[in-house]
């Protein structure tokens, strides 16, 4: 405590040094007049007094100076003459400093960048508590071949797992929900939709969420018949009651039915969003509302899983592992409670952090890997700048070297004035890495949790000085130690023109095969991305992309049998084909493509049937595959007939279905069952072509299409020439007749939809290339150096050989062939480490072999190309040398 | 130095603290006067070993100092204890005289066990 006081006002006094060293001065002068005073009294001469007093109490000067090391820091004071000196070195070649500065500040900026991806998406804390306490549960069925994340326990299940498991503190299952939310001005407005939740009393305890005003749902709220209750989320009681606060005890209307509002939840609470839960509801970017599950007794019994959701807080000290264990056991247990049809419910515990962050942790990893490159590749030319400057410096260090001035002096001097420029490049970075965030909301998928909370916290922050600081050091230390290494007695016995050696440059030459070979690797796998892009841009998605789609949400008022929803439905379709501009329009319940997908058993007729095979099933009105121009391949497509209560079943399958099931038999006239019993028979009237229907990259499973009009909502796809905007309003227009209410939402292109589905992959592509240009600039701009700073010092080797008779294309190539040596070595080094990395990538790449030929000829035709560009200027400047002149130096 | 003891390294900071408990706020030739005589003139204090001390308890903050004049007139700076130094002093006397009783039974002359 007493040593940092010390060291606190040493600080402080090397600013005050000028007024304490009077201070002492008069201190001093005060004790010697007073003890000459003394010799006076015991009857010395005051000069006799004054000498006796001098002897005794020693030099005055010794003690200012010893004061003085004690009062401050001097080696702080000689840091501030070495900044100070530094500064001004650097200030009188402002080329080479500006250079550096630049060439350190892209790599700490790309790094401080992407860091703050990392940071916003993997690192930071969530609302949640404690995020990493939080565990999902699922019972996946071996029977049932979908991924294992779809199906949580039945809420018979969930509450007999909540009874015997100890590995909880909390428990809850919940729903996803859409509600059509009656406008604030009544019956009259629009219907909003409104993204909710339906929760258990266990729900905010879980995530240790209280509302910021008001109370949670609880037990109570959950018994039906009192569960008419909403928390409403911050933003809808911002745009909807403005933020007032009687908003308490005010009444919500969701889907016709009355909810009184009983607390609000802070602004970062929006519970289940897009990407918490692992199969939910996609097109929930967040959620707004709560209300209570109120399950019945009937359905608290219900052993079938339906779509609820559970989540539960392990206890301190439990792992994820033992309450698997734990899980496991129990659901054995269960198992026997459920129908003897559908049996072997497993247990799968599956933390929340990898569930959100599990599928960006290795793209994260790969941009990180790739800015850490760049950064070394900016490292690097920073330290051949250095070198090469130091060894243009020779002469002053030299000097200083002769006057006396220690090996750790100069050192330190360089050392010092790396920390210079690391600082600036800091500064310059952390202002890159502000852009690059201004920049990113152009750039997200949308896709990847809390990418756009990134920001320059106190971390990142954090993050750029401590690698402004490595990045001095590494700068700095193969010059210092070069430096350190000067022969003096070389540099006196030259006359002053000492240089490092052989040495120095083989350095030089190191650096920049080390750095073409890390670019080497960055264009690999920058290379292997963009060829990837191009193949998923090329994919067939089997739709058109300029059909427009819209969503059309059915009023439960329709549910009434009479005259019946489907028809109530065909009538709107038709509104919309009468519309001159509409060529063709279809509805679908899931387009492609939304991250929706049903998937049923099936059994086919006169085919091998196994118990666990599954179709993708859609239902479309006729008119669909016209509207989203799905190619017919055989057979027929839907007729209004098809759609016909009294009409036989009929199904339109894919090409896929066809071969995997017909294979060798017409499709046409099979037949294919979706119920346990095989008792309904669909009959295949067409086989259309593939579409891409769960994403751009996967193969298409075998598809059927059944015809419908009864949708609860469903996605509209329209032909036409019109943009999108111009088409919905016609249709906003033609529909209000109908019913001036009709929830029109989510109007775009199937182009739109495609161009989602790509965003991620756009998104890791831009980046890794804009980083591999990064690093194949900064390593020119260093090849080119080295070149240059050769090519100056050799510039009387050259005179000579010229004058030998050596020709200017002879100087040419001899600057050429260095860096072609260069180059050549860089490239063989750097595409050993690419065999690696681009094996790492694998699970990047779509449609090319990890060890792409054309990838890798690219890659060296084009750094042959740039580095031949680059090593051509001083080449020249190396040819253009005037012999006389070159002889003349020195 | 002839016959006159160094002081010991470390010692001269109690010492210090001690004369300034013992006569109050006194200005840097005071401090060494007294000091001298209570050591019964064995101990001789110059600029190079009283200053450096003094500044070192100033920014450890167990002694004050603030200008005034002396009692014959002279603007002299005078060095006060602090509360923390008041502290220390008691500490440090402990540590002392635990230091001195133990070395005591080392030099003394051996005893049967």
């Amino acid at each position: 405590m007493h040593k940092l006081r010390g060291i606190w006002i040493r600080l402080l006094g090397s600013l005050r040094r000028r007024n304490s060293e009077q201070d002492l001065s008069d201190e001093l002068e005060t004790h010697l007049a007073l003890d000459t005073e003394a010799g006076v009294r015991a009857g010395l001469t005051p000069e006799e007094a004054r000498r006796q007093a001098l002897l005794r109490l020693g030099g005055a000067e010794q003690v200012r100076q010893a004061l003085r090391e004690r009062r401050t820091f001097p080696w702080l004071e000689s840091l501030a003459q070495d900044a100070r000196y530094g500064l001004r070195t650097l200030g009188r070649s402002p080329g080479f400093t500006i250079t550096a500065v630049l060439t350190l500040a892209l790599g700490i900026g790309d790094c401080t960048a992407i860091f703050s991806l990392v940071n916003a998406v993997l690192l930071r804390s969530l609302p949640y508590g404690d995020p990493r306490g939080l565990v999902y549960l699922f019972t996946p069925n071996p029977n049932i071949p979908i991924p294992k994340e779809v199906i949580a326990p039945s809420y018979a299940d969930f509450y007999d797992l909540k009874q015997q498991s100890r590995s909880y503190s909390d428990m809850t299952a919940f729903d996803q929900a859409v509600f059509r939310m009656a406008s604030a001005q009544g019956a009259t407005g629009p219907v909003e939709k409104v993204n909710a939740a339906k929760v258990d009393e266990g729900f905010f305890a879980t995530l240790r969420c209280a509302p910021e005003f008001g109370r949670a749902i609880g037990a109570d709220d959950n018994q039906p018949g009192h569960d008419k209750v909403a928390v409403i989320g911050h933003a809808l009681w911002q745009s909807r009651f403005g933020g007032s606060l009687d908003v308490l005890e005010r009444q919500l209307v969701l889907d016709g039915v009355s909810y009184r509002i009983i607390g609000v939840m802070p602004p970062e609470f929006v519970f289940p969003a897009s990407s918490d839960l692992p199969y939910g509801n996609s097109a929930v970017k967040s959620t707004e509302i709560w209300v209570p599950l109120a399950l019945t007794a009937k359905q608290k019994a219900e052993r079938e899983p339906t779509s609820n959701n559970v989540i539960a807080r392990l206890r301190d000290g439990v792992s994820v592992a033992q309450a698997q264990t734990e899980m496991s056991a129990i659901m054995q247990r269960l198992d026997t409670l459920h129908s003897a049809e559908m049996r072997d419910w497993g247990a799968y515990v599956k933390s929340f952090m990898d569930n959100a962050v599990g599928p960006v942790r290795g793209l994260m990893g790969m941009l990180l890997g790739a800015v850490g490159l760049v950064l070394l590749i900016a490292c690097g030319n920073a330290a051949n700048l250095l070198l090469a400057r130091a060894a243009g410096r020779v002469r002053e260090l030299g000097m200083r070297v002769a006057l006396g001035a220690g090996r750790g002096r100069i050192v330190r001097q360089l050392m010092t004035e790396s920390l210079l420029i690391g600082a600036a490049a800091g500064a310059i970075g952390v202002a890159l890495a502000w852009l690059f965030l201004r920049l990113l909301p152009r750039l997200d998928p949308g896709n990847i949790p809390w990418l756009n909370e990134a920001s320059l916290d106190w971390r990142v922050l954090l993050f750029a000085l401590g690698v402004s600081l490595q990045t001095s050091l590494l700068t700095g230390i193969l010059p210092s130690l070069a430096v350190s290494r000067m022969s003096l007695t070389g540099f006196l016995a030259n006359g002053g023109a000492a240089s490092f050696g052989g040495r120095q440059s083989r350095i030089q030459s190191a650096l920049v095969v080390a750095e073409s070979a890390l670019v080497v690797v960055l264009l690999a796998c920058a290379g292997l991305l963009i060829r990837s892009y191009i193949n998923v841009e090329h994919v067939d998605t089997g739709f058109s992309q300029s059909t427009v789609t819209l969503k059309i949400e059915m009023d439960p008022r329709y549910e009434r049998p009479h005259p019946g929803r489907d028809v109530v439905f065909k009538g709107l379709i038709d509104r919309i084909k009468a519309l001159p501009a509409v060529n063709a329009v279809g509805a679908v319940n899931d387009l492609p493509l939304n991250n929706s997908e049903s998937v049923g058993f099936i059994w086919v007729d006169g085919y091998a049937n196994r118990k666990d095979q599954m179709a993708e099933g859609r239902s479309v009105t006729p008119g669909y595959f016209e509207a989203m121009r799905i190619p017919l391949i055989a057979g027929r497509t839907f007729t209004d007939a098809d759609t016909s209560r009294k009409a036989s079943w009929t199904t339109i399958v894919n090409e896929r279905f066809a071969k995997v099931y017909f294979a060798g038999r017409n499709p046409i006239g099979g037949r294919v069952s979706t119920d346990e019993q095989h008792a309904e028979w669909s009959t295949i009237v067409g086989v259309v072509a593939d579409v891409r229907h769960s994403s751009l990259e996967a193969e298409p499973e075998p598809q059927m299409y059944n015809p419908n009009y009864d949708f609860n909502s469903a996605s509209v796809a329209v032909r036409t020439s019109l943009p999108a905007a111009a088409i919905a309003a016609e249709i906003r227009t033609a529909l209000a007749p109908a019913d001036p209410n009709l929830m029109i939402s989510g109007v775009h292109t199937m182009g739109d939809l495609a161009s989602e589905a790509s965003a991620r992959r756009r998104f890791q592509t831009s980046l890794l290339t804009v980083f591999a240009a990064i690093a194949l600039l900064l390593a020119l701009v260093g090849l080119y150096g080295l070149m240059a700073y050769s090519v100056g010092r050799r510039t009387r080797e050259v005179g000579i050989r010229m004058a030998l008779g050596a020709q200017r294309t002879d100087v040419v190539l001899m600057v050429m062939r260095n860096a072609a040596w260069l180059l050549g070595l860089g490239l063989t080094a750097g595409l050993g480490c690419a065999w690696l990395a681009m094996r790492a990538m694998q699970s990047f790449v779509f449609g090319v072999g990890a060890h792409d030929p054309a990838t890798i000829v690219s890659v060296c035709a084009l750094l042959a190309v740039c580095g031949s560009v680059a090593a051509l200027i001083p080449a020249r400047r190396a040819a253009s040398i005037d012999p006389m002149q070159a002889l003349r130096m020195d | 130095m002839d016959d006159k003891a160094d002081v010991w390294q470390g010692t001269l900071a109690l010492m210090v603290l001690r004369t300034l408990e013992t006569i109050g706020p006194q200005h840097g030739y005071g401090l060494a006067r007294r000091i001298e005589q209570t050591s019964g003139d064995k101990l001789q204090l110059n600029y190079g070993t009283l200053y450096p001390a003094l500044l070192k308890l100033e920014q450890e903050g167990f002694i004050g100092s603030k200008w005034g004049m002396s009692e014959n007139n002279r603007r002299a700076k005078f060095y006060e204890l602090t509360k923390a130094g008041k502290k220390r002093l008691q500490k440090a006397t402990a540590e002392w005289e635990q230091t001195t009783a133990i070395l005591a039974r080392f030099l003394a002359p051996a005893e049967e066990a």
